[in-house]
């Protein structure tokens, strides 16, 4: 941790309204982000959010010194997003199987000619992200089990490591591998199957 | 390489994190292989949107909500 992550920290835990507000102004976004990225919900989101922000703030001087502020939280959020999520998991979840590609024994795609070449990748992407083709990509994100989206949040949003993001999940390099293939194969499945023949 | 070892390779491939003999290996496939291209370039551009859609941001008013939240718990403790 930074030597003015640790001073704010110290003065926010004594009560610091200007040292709070450095520390949010600091760190709120992605903790928002990664909460939101889990929750898919913004009143479980905030939730989180604050939860975190305490933990941190009554943590204050007596923080860990060698581990920097941003991968505690992170790691912090995953688990607090995870725990709030647990049980409660959408019904619209897709088992992944479902959405990931199919071979032939001898290793070859799957499926209909036209669907496997059909390629969507030019349509610009303000149009991708609007109207329904955004929803239909929400859509396909909302179904990803949330340990899948913790994973694609970290990695392909916060632009982490594959060490960091295993760090914050409590998982290994390579399942953390694995589990970002797999969300994003899924969701370009989702999305293929809805935009792919029509593009 | 198969479409099956293609598509295994691809998010290493996009993070440059295979070795050379992989890379030429894949490359000779795609070169080959309508589907695994499309594929590739239809898994790169979620990869790109899919991030995009979830840079959300916080609400203003969230926080404020939060910074008053902690303020009253810090009182308190």
């Amino acid at each position: 941790m930074s030597s003015d992550d640790h001073l704010l920290l110290a003065s926010a835990a004594a009560g610091d309204a200007g040292a709070l507000e450095a520390l949010m102004s600091r760190h709120s976004a992605r903790v928002y982000r990664l909460a939101y990225g889990i929750s898919r919900n913004t009143a479980d989101a905030e939730e989180i959010v604050q939860d975190v922000f305490l933990q941190m703030v009554l943590k204050g001087g007596s923080f860990e010194g060698r581990a920097a502020l941003g991968t505690w939280l992170y790691r912090v959020t995953t688990n607090t997003a995870l725990n709030k999520r647990r049980g409660k998991r959408h019904q619209m979840e897709t088992s992944l199987d479902d959405v990931l590609p199919t071979f032939t024994a001898d290793g070859h795609r799957e499926g209909d000619r036209a669907y496997l070449v059909a390629d969507w990748s030019a349509t610009p992407d303000r149009e991708l992200l609007s109207g329904e083709s955004r929803r239909i990509l929400e859509e396909a994100i909302d179904r990803l089990p949330d340990h899948y989206r913790a994973v694609l949040v970290l990695k392909d949003v916060e632009e982490l490591s594959n060490e960091e993001v295993a760090e914050a999940v409590g998982d290994s390099v390579a399942a953390v591998k694995t589990r970002l293939h797999r969300a994003r194969m899924a969701v370009r499945e989702h999305v293929t199957r809805r935009l792919g023949v029509r593009a | 390489m198969t479409c099956r070892d293609a598509i295994a390779v691809l998010a290493d491939y996009l993070a440059q994190d295979l070795d050379p003999e992989t890379v030429a290996a894949l490359e000779r496939h795609l070169a080959d292989c309508g589907p695994c291209t499309t594929y590739l370039a239809t898994y790169t551009k979620t990869r790109a949107i899919g991030a995009e859609a979830q840079r959300v941001e916080m609400p203003d008013e969230m926080k404020a909500r939060l910074r008053r939240f902690l303020l009253d718990r810090l009182e308190r403790s």
